[in-house]
């Protein structure tokens, strides 16, 4: 190791001087000091009291949810290799699954981090401060939210529309209203709906002769269900096509990159909530909600209703990306409230609206996108809410 | 006699807690008051260079009330007197006579004591030099003898890494009295004394366990006079209260007994290069009679708890108020991928390293651990604060301009116990920024 940190050194040493104030790329030092805080924590001393710190940092912080997204990204680059084969005809083994899915879903995770990091940097520059660790999760939970057949271009308008518009207008990590990562996809969302619609979701064909990435529909639970049913056969239906809840719950099925397996959803948020990075209030806030709203559609539903009205609420938790957004999204701790009750009610919200928006109105399949941004709007409504009623209990200094 | 190790309140446990063993210090050749380390003091001098002064001559009173003086710590010549920025005055060095001479004040055993009004306490306190011992629990300054507190804290037990626990200072029979005297003094002055003592702590002498109003357990800060009082408080009229250290209430028992300005100090010294004992020395020590400044070399030398304290020098001197001198490294080593290991030593508050698991006392030093970033709502400050006050949000009001909102949200409630500054991922100075607008709202309130 030592031998290692020595080499490094002298790595990072040598062209110092040039991104010192004065040197030749000194516009560039927001990220030589990013890349060298990578490798050598950086040691300030304590200059007032408390003269100890902890030892927890926002890039350890940042870290651990790139660390969550992990089963999630697997997968995804698994099931999006997968999908495309099955739709190509070819053997969907698991090893080159994974790596039809990695040539896949390579790409778009680099376009989303290097164009993301291009506009980072520049306001990093302009504003002079240092890169916040926050835009690497927003590089990869963007991409993840993806389907795997969406255009590079499209990926690098998203991500620089959530970065800039989402974040850096309002002043950067820690300021902004919306997760950006979210507003990115909003923005693809709406911007390019022909690829992004949710009645066909796309999955990526590897045409053997080209070796291009083309495209082919084939429609997603969400999509499958908003077709004309009858009363109480939705989960037959979907299960007709395939859709029995194990898939949905696993997520073996076309759709978003990273968003399909509400299981791997799962094990990041327990990991998330194990590690004190992600509030459990929120996450149980919009299951709780979702459920609820989904029991009480169920007992309203008569056969007049539209079809999902009635379809049982633990298919909503399992389906589409609600499972990604209430993990890694609704947790985003910048956009929530960061008052304890303000979270309960916050997650409950953000869920209730995914069933009511996916229910109420079906050229939304993908309603937990939405209803995170809603939300997102009133977290410091909330916020305030909570901060007055817990004035009232305090003793006042007159 | 061995004490749990020093714990803060998310359960965390540093290294480097001294052995109970209390040793007397040799006599100093030199000792110092520190007008600077007052809080919210506008000093003005009294005794110039080359004075010779006794023990307990006022040496520097308070520019905005100038009944409080301060005594002389040592007699002998006024050998400097250190200024700092915007000529604050830091030190009034006193070389020490061999024979050291004292000022004497009428004695005033407990019989005669408990015959005195509350006002006439309080002159012969002002007068003696020992009145800034008692302290506003709000601004945490000298207290105001004008004001009518709603109740007297006395503190004897302070779990900031590392203070020297009662038994270390209060254990011969004239301790005890010195104690008890001055208990006494603190009732003439207001009818409401309260003592607290953390749970854990080992009992002390029956006779002093019987006056314990209040029993808290939980780690720093929770034994807090301020915490205290914030959650025992019932109104508006409470706000204001006083507290004192403990081995004040012993020093102004002693110094009403005596009739002299009492100088002794127990003095805690902890950390990884030095011995970790309990010194029994004096007010205004030179602190590199306490821990030898060569084996301490790439150390801080923390004055005061390490969460409480500031930063300071071997050449320099113990103030008033403190009784504590912790040494914590400082390296300044940048640690190759720092931010990834899995830190089974590494002390925190929060549950991402495999510290959590291990159960021992965990080293410090004098780092950041990250650098600044801006808040990201995370929350842990909230969940650190003893006082209920919702740091991120006190923080941005402030930064705001929104003075009158962060009163509202209970800003002058903060007891300064820097705990939000330590949990802070993005390594804001919470604390600091609460002490200074703390600081400046009672400025231009006055
Ligand atoms: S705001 Fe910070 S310094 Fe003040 S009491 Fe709360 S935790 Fe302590
Ligand atoms: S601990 Fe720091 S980053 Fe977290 S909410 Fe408080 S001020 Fe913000």
């Amino acid at each position: 190791m030592g031998w290692i940190e020595k080499k490094l050194r002298k790595v990072f040493d040598a062209p110092r001087k040039h991104f010192e104030s004065g040197g030749r790329l000194e516009k560039l030092s927001p990220l030589f000091e990013a890349i060298e805080d990578v490798f050598f924590f950086p040691a300030g001393a304590t200059k007032s009291s408390p003269m100890v710190r902890d030892s927890l940092d926002l890039k350890r912080f940042m870290s651990f949810v790139l660390v969550a997204l992990i089963p999630p990204l697997l997968f995804g680059i698994f099931n999006t290799g997968y999908q495309s084969r099955l739709a190509a005809d070819m053997s969907t083994a698991l090893l080159p699954a994974f790596a039809t899915g990695l040539t896949i879903v390579l790409p778009i995770i680099v376009v989303s981090y290097t164009v993301g990091l291009f506009w980072e940097l520049l306001f990093a520059a302009i504003r002079k401060h240092p890169i916040s660790e926050g835009f690497l999760v927003t590089g990869l939970l963007f991409p993840l939210t993806l389907p795997p057949t969406i255009p590079l271009w499209q990926v690098a308008a998203g991500i620089t529309f959530g970065v800039v518009i989402g974040k850096e207008v309002f002043g950067g990590t820690g300021r902004n209203l919306f997760n950006p990562a979210l507003t990115a996809r909003a923005f693809v969302f709406f911007a390019y709906p022909a690829q992004m619609s949710g009645n066909s979701v796309w999955v990526a064909v590897q045409q053997k002769a080209a070796g291009s990435v083309d495209a082919v529909t084939g429609a997603t639970p969400l999509a499958v269900t908003e077709l004309q049913a009858p009363f109480n056969s939705i989960a037959e239906m979907l299960t007709d096509q395939g859709y029995t809840f194990s898939t949905l719950f696993f997520g073996n099925y076309p759709g978003s990159i990273g968003g399909t397996s509400a299981f791997c959803c799962t094990i990041g948020a327990l990991l998330l909530i194990l590690l004190g990075i992600a509030s459990y209030r929120t996450v149980l806030g919009t299951i709780i909600g979702l459920l609820a709203t989904g029991f009480l559609l169920n007992w309203l539903a008569t056969p007049q209703s539209p079809p999902w009205f009635s379809v049982s609420p633990f298919y909503h938790l399992a389906a589409g990306g609600f499972a990604f957004g209430a993990a890694y999204m609704a947790t985003d701790p910048v956009t929530a409230p960061g008052t304890d009750s303000a979270k309960w009610i916050y997650g409950f919200f953000i869920g209730a609206l995914t069933v009511l928006i996916r229910v109420v109105n079906p050229a939304f399949p993908e309603g937990v996108m939405l209803a995170i941004l809603f939300m997102n709007m009133f977290s410091p409504l909330l916020e305030y809410t909570e901060i007055r009623l817990r004035f009232k209990k305090r003793i006042p200094h007159v | 006699m061995r004490r749990a190790n020093a714990q803060i309140a998310c359960g965390l446990a540093f290294a480097g807690n001294p052995q109970h063993r209390v040793q007397p210090a040799a006599k100093p050749k030199t000792v110092a008051a520190m007008p600077e380390r007052i809080p919210l003091l506008k000093a003005r001098l009294l005794v110039e260079n080359g004075d010779h002064v006794k023990i307990g001559t006022p040496l520097y009173e308070d520019k905005e009330n100038t009944d409080i003086v301060f005594a002389s710590p040592g007699a002998g010549k006024i050998k400097k007197i250190v200024y700092g920025p915007r000529r604050v005055i830091r030190e009034i060095v006193i070389q020490l006579d061999d024979e050291e001479t004292a000022e004497t004040f009428t004695p005033y055993p407990p019989k005669e004591l408990l015959r005195l009004s509350p006002g006439a306490l309080k002159e012969i306190l002002l007068k003696g030099g020992v009145w800034p011992v008692i302290r506003d629990i709000v601004y945490r300054k000298v207290a105001d003898p004008a004001q009518t507190p709603a109740a007297v804290w006395m503190a004897t037990d302070n779990q900031d890494p590392f203070h020297p626990p009662a038994e270390t200072w209060l254990s011969s029979p004239e301790d005890r009295r010195f104690f008890q005297t001055g208990r006494q003094a603190l009732e003439i002055l207001c009818s409401r004394v309260f003592f607290c003592r953390c749970t854990d702590f080992p009992p002390l002498d029956p006779e002093i366990e019987k006056i314990v109003t209040h029993r808290i357990s939980g780690g720093y800060p929770r034994e807090d006079p301020a915490v205290i009082h914030y959650h025992s408080k019932t109104g508006p009229d409470q706000n204001l209260a006083w507290f004192v250290s403990g081995q004040d209430v012993r020093l102004l028992g002693e110094f009403l007994e005596s009739g002299r300005f009492p100088v002794r100090r127990t003095v805690a010294v902890s950390g990884i290069p030095v011995e970790g004992r309990y010194v029994q020395t004096r007010i205004g020590t030179p602190l590199d009679t306490l821990a030898e400044p060569g084996k301490a070399n790439g150390h801080r030398w923390v004055v005061g708890g390490l969460f409480r304290g500031y930063s300071s020098v071997p050449e320099s001197h113990l103030s008033l108020y403190e009784t504590a001198l912790g040494l914590i490294e400082e390296s300044g080593r940048r640690e190759l991928l720092g931010f990834m290991r899995p830190g089974y030593n590494k002390p925190t508050c929060s549950r991402t390293f495999l510290s959590v698991f291990n159960p021992s006392p965990l080293p410090v030093d004098a780092d950041m651990h990250g650098s600044k970033r801006a808040c990201v709502n995370c929350g842990n400050c909230t969940r650190a604060c003893p006082v209920q006050i919702l740091p991120q949000f006190t923080y941005k009001c402030i930064l705001a301009g929104e003075i009158e909102e962060a009163l509202s949200h209970g800003m002058l409630d903060c007891v300064e116990c820097g705990l939000c500054s330590y949990v802070c991922p993005s390594k804001i100075e919470l604390c600091r920024t609460f002490q200074e607008t703390k600081q400046a709202y009672f400025r231009q309130r006055i």
